[in-house]
């Protein structure tokens, strides 16, 4: 058994909205109700964020454990090393996704000992009846890591869904090829709705779907618009605060609870703006968080920003929504559940392929990012390059290489160390960084004086 | 035929491995053109089919990776970066275009620093399903059809079902041919060593289709003429892992007094022991063949049974190649990064081990410099063996 390693005291992160401050407790209730509803015998599947199929569990009243989301919680927490132990003890290598090693280290010991590991974050994750994997163009680890996990728990059975969307290329427009890639993705939907059929026994209420995916549709728009709100000078919430305020987003989209929540940021946001309040003070130097999932274990970097006078008005991770008014289709026509979700699915992947194509040498990454830099007022750009994720975290610097070449040349920061794995994480170094940088976006403004 | 592979098998390997590209530059100045791919995942017949040379670019453990960190991030497979950074040094100047599958995060991920930092006229994804039910099968054939289609521009002419079919057919010569030389690694001790056979699948590669087979088939005769040369070793061993595309790490264990006689590794067993159906729609047969027959981490293959059919029925070639090559253990050679094969160990290892199979696990990070540390682990490996 790993031994037991006492977690290092934790710093908690200042929010600047209310909204963001309440997502904390409202995490820690999911994951316990996961607990919960494992011992009522209510159906529990592990699921990933951003795989289409979030109406279709919730319209099945299937219980999702965010096994991303448990990862990192204890990373959070700094709680993870002894799961990453487990798992590299298990001959999984420690350059592989620690959201994934510390699921399976997790798990690991849970199935061992027939019960949660010793003082489990947050009450622990609650063992599943299903495992909802998916093939993307985007993330080896979503149909690695439940295959992975069949070693520990071979009695679970596990769904891959597949959910490609058109690449962008230079010799055919997506829309050449869109059909048939709805086609498969609907395919495959289906098979899913089988698969959860077959091993909860239910049957699917297609009306409630709909619903569902009408809600969806509804909240994908409020909450673009109440991102869009953040354009405001001085802006009333950073990044740091969208780090909290995705949850509703990616873990609970396809509830009223979720379209609330962006109901509630959206009036609280509106509010700060009439008042003039920013998520700061003084507000020197606007950025963009241009890449990459945080430290989870780091989010005070956030506020070290702020004391240096620096905001993040927007971020492109974890904005995973566009407007649906905003496609080039009407999406209202599309009755059918699964299809509109596959189109839905689509058309977000390609949103920035159109505008990419009219800037030569551009690329939709890249155009996204000269779009926020426009439309937020955008003095630099920050990312970060966590080790052991190749999904989110490869391309950026060509990125940069880009925009410079097709765009303008913009301050940047590449800040390094990992999601979930705090041994990667220096803070006197990152500090230093952030400080240097500062410095930068001071020279380039004083020049521009 | 051309007459650069005629009548000089191992000669002929030993110059195109030693200048790994010379044919595919000749060619190109004879107005040949050349498309690079990464990945055995890309299908090379619909490339022969369309007139051009697919050629495999690949790496160099020899060669420190400079070049490509100032485009790719270090977290990317050592192997993917270090063919980047040849690309970027220059020794692939002959391509007229790049094939990129979807093998692998590292791959897919790369595609457009590939694309961008080379300015090549051509270039294309090939967004291959992870899955392999009917629905993820249509898909793929609907991607293939992308891509004939696509390359027919590029080729400025239509791909027929005919070429396809020929190429097909020389493709599958191909393979047949490979398998036939690892007959020859049956053998004890085996009548070719592993390091051999390593740089004939790597010279291999680098050349035209038709010209691989005649060399292999001049290899192959050449072996048999020779006989048994080589000398007795104290274990033979088998390799697992994703793309080797250098022979040290085999001539590492071949130093260390056993022989290398059975792989699961691309280029190797998994991308030759399987071949392409001929089918009515020639594509059908393609995307049969790569999505279900070639055994890839990559590949999502559904569980049908219970957890021990399902781990035979993807690890079950490994167990019949250890059969059938008197193999006495494995060695498991993973790259740091790597996220296919990475998340497999665990279940690789124990399933070859229940069929009494020592396994030796081993990451690395393509290079030279880590080649004193796993000589150590391989020593120490092969006397277990030898007291067992």
């Amino acid at each position: 058994m790993t031994e037991e390693k006492k977690p290092e005291e934790r710093k908690k992160r200042r929010t600047a909205t209310e909204a963001a401050s309440r997502i904390g407790p409202m995490v820690k209730a999911t994951i316990g109700g996961t607990v919960q509803a494992r011992e009522e015998g209510k159906p529990i599947a592990y699921s990933f964020i951003c795989c289409c199929y979030d109406e279709i569990i919730r319209a099945m009243d299937i219980v999702p454990v965010w096994t991303e989301n448990y990862a990192g919680v204890c990373g959070a927490k700094r709680d993870a090393q002894r799961f990453l132990e487990r798992a590299e003890a298990e001959n999984f290598s420690r350059s592989l996704c620690t959201y994934a090693l510390c699921g399976l280290g997790f798990d690991a010991w849970r199935e061992e000992l027939g019960e949660m590991p010793p003082e489990s974050p947050w009450g622990g994750q609650a063992r599943p009846d299903m495992m909802l994997g998916s093939g993307q163009m985007l993330c080896d680890p979503r149909n690695k890591w439940y295959q992975a996990s069949q070693r520990y728990m071979p009695d679970v059975p596990v769904y891959d869904v597949g959910l490609p969307w058109p690449p962008y290329e230079d010799d055919y427009d997506y829309r050449e090829v869109q059909d048939y890639y709805v086609k498969y993705i609907v395919e495959e939907l289906k098979g899913l709705v089988q698969f959860l059929e077959k091993h909860t026994g239910r049957k699917m209420d297609w009306d409630r779907l709909s619903e569902l995916v009408d809600l969806a549709d509804r909240t994908w728009n409020l909450i673009w618009e109440t991102y869009e709100l953040r354009k405001a000078v001085p802006t009333p919430m950073g990044t740091g605060d969208a780090m909290n305020t995705m949850v509703p987003m990616v873990f609970m989209m396809g509830t009223q609870e979720a379209y609330d929540f962006y109901k509630e940021l959206n009036d609280e946001l509106k509010h700060k703006i009439a008042n003039k309040e920013g998520e700061i003070p003084d507000e020197k130097y606007r950025l963009i968080w241009g890449g990459g999932l945080p430290a989870w274990f780091a989010l005070t970097d956030f506020n070290y920003f702020n004391n240096k006078g620096a905001v993040f008005p927007v971020e492109t991770t974890y904005r995973m929504v566009e407007a649906i008014y905003h496609f080039d289709i009407d999406l209202s026509k599309i009755t059918d559940p699964l299809e509109h979700v596959a189109w839905r699915w689509v058309k977000f992947w390609t949103y920035w392929y159109d505008k990419a194509k009219k800037r030569p040498g551009s690329h939709p990454d890249v155009e996204r990012l000269i779009q926020y830099i426009e439309d937020y007022k955008i003095d630099g750009i920050v990312m970060h390059e966590a080790f052991s994720c190749r999904s989110w975290h490869v391309g950026l610097i060509w990125q940069l290489n880009q925009l410079k070449k097709v765009y303008r040349d913009i301050p940047s920061l590449i800040l390094e160390s990992d999601i979930v794995d705090i041994s990667s994480y220096n803070e006197a170094d990152t500090r230093a960084r952030i400080d240097a940088f500062i410095d930068t976006l001071e020279a380039v403004k004083s020049r521009g004086r | 035929m051309p007459e650069e592979a005629t009548g000089e098998g191992l000669a002929a390997v030993d110059r195109y491995h030693q200048d790994y590209g010379s044919r595919a530059r000749e060619l190109k100045r004879q107005g040949k053109k050349i498309l690079g791919y990464l990945c055995a995942f890309v299908p090379v017949e619909i490339i022969t089919a369309a007139g051009f040379m697919p050629f495999r670019i690949k790496g160099d453990v020899n060669e420190p990776i400079t070049k490509a960190d100032t485009e790719m991030e270090t977290i990317v497979c050592p192997l993917v970066r270090s063919c980047f950074d040849m690309a970027l040094k220059g020794n692939y100047e002959f391509l007229d275009g790049i094939v990129i599958p979807h093998a692998c995060d590292s791959i897919c991920r790369t595609y457009d620093i590939w694309k961008y930092s080379l300015h090549l006229p051509y270039s294309h994804f090939i967004n291959m399903p992870h899955g392999t039910g009917k629905p993820s099968l249509d898909f793929y054939q609907a991607v293939l059809n992308t891509f004939r289609t696509s390359l027919s521009r590029f080729a400025g002419r239509e791909i027929s079902d005919q070429e396809l079919t020929q190429a097909i057919g020389l493709h599958n010569q191909n393979r047949a041919k490979v398998r036939e030389l690892y007959e020859l690694r049956k053998a004890s001790p085996p009548l070719i060593s592993g390091t051999e056979v390593a740089r004939v699948l790597i010279a291999a590669m680098s050349i035209p289709v038709e010209e691989s087979i005649k060399m292999l088939g001049d290899v192959i005769e050449e072996v048999k003429q020779r006989g048994g040369v080589l000398a007795q070793k104290s274990a033979r061993i088998m390799v697992v892992g994703a793309q080797v595309d250098s022979v040290a790490f085999i001539e590492l264990i071949e130093d260390s007094g056993a022989w290398v006689v059975a792989d699961d590794l691309c280029p190797g067993a998994r991308e030759f022991f399987s071949d392409v159906t001929v089918t009515a729609d020639p594509i059908e047969g393609i995307a049969e063949r790569y999505l279900r027959k070639v055994k890839c981490g990559r590949t999502y293959r559904e569980m049908k049974g219970n957890y021990e059919e399902y781990l035979e029925d993807r690890f079950g070639h490994m167990s019949r190649m250890i059969e059938g090559f008197n193999v006495d253990g494995v060695v498991l050679y993973i790259y740091k990064y790597c996220d296919p094969f990475g998340f497999e160990v665990p279940q690789i290892k124990s399933y070859i081990e229940s069929k009494g199979t020592p396994v030796l696990y081993l990451e690395d990070e393509y290079s030279m410099s880590t080649i004193g540390r796993l000589r150590t682990r391989i020593q120490a490996f092969l006397e277990l063996l030898g007291s067992k």
